[in-house]
């Protein structure tokens, strides 16, 4: 669990949504992403699984570019996992 | 209003063909108003039914590195193409190259725009980013 100012304890976080993409490569989780945001409300949560490296550092810039706020996010081997709240 | 990103593209190689969507298919997803301009060799990328290949010698592995693009779940130019229009971003056709080139507007892929340089630079110039893919 890293811990910067907009995240907090995964553990706490209730989650709305599950959008699996493991198994796609960039940009594909990102595409999917933005198009899973529009089918949820404005302070739902998503949890966002991810095997693509690019994930990791592209899923916090998507985030802090379209103004949905990254909640939580964890490392699990390969896998990434994140929390979006939607906007 | 939604920050715009625009891209030149002037060579028909599989390369060329790609990179354009892919930063394009992200930028519209990243919530960017999205613009790619198809120039030179780059126009026949518009075409119906187009299938890029590899540049020069290259050309003859194109089919591995599709099949290879296939295996790790990457979309196929088409697909990705499909991807770009429901995603709203704008392709257009360079009008003096379809001249040069010998393309008609009934070769372009649907919802093609023709255009010339200069709203092309109209667009370019209030933009937060420009690319050329050549």
């Amino acid at each position: 669990m890293h811990g910067n100012d907009n995240t907090v304890g995964v553990m706490s976080v209730e989650k709305d949504a599950t959008l699996d993409a493991r198994g796609l490569m960039c940009p594909m989780p990102i595409v999917q992403l933005a198009k899973k945001v529009k089918e949820l409300k404005s302070g739902q949560v998503l949890e966002l699984l991810a095997d693509d490296i690019g994930a990791k550092e592209d899923v916090p810039a998507w985030c802090n570019r379209t103004g949905n706020q990254l909640v939580g996010h964890e490392e699990e081997g390969k896998l990434f996992r994140f929390y979006i709240r939607i906007k | 209003m939604a920050d715009k990103f625009c891209m030149v593209v002037s060579e028909g190689s599989f390369d060329k063909a790609m990179m354009p969507l892919i930063m394009g298919n992200t930028a519209a997803s990243m919530g960017m108003e999205v613009h790619v301009f198809y120039t030179f060799f780059g126009l026949k990328l518009l075409k119906k039914g187009i299938r890029p290949k590899l540049p020069g010698m290259w050309r003859l592995f194109t089919g591995m590195i599709v099949k290879k693009m296939k295996g790790l779940n990457i979309p196929a130019y088409d697909e990705m193409m499909k991807q770009a229009k429901e995603l709203g971003v704008n392709f257009y056709a360079c009008s003096t190259s379809m001249s040069i080139m010998g393309v008609k507007e009934s070769d372009l892929i649907e919802g093609t725009k023709i255009l010339g340089a200069t709203k092309f630079l109209d667009l370019a110039a209030d933009s937060k980013v420009t690319l050329f893919i050549g």
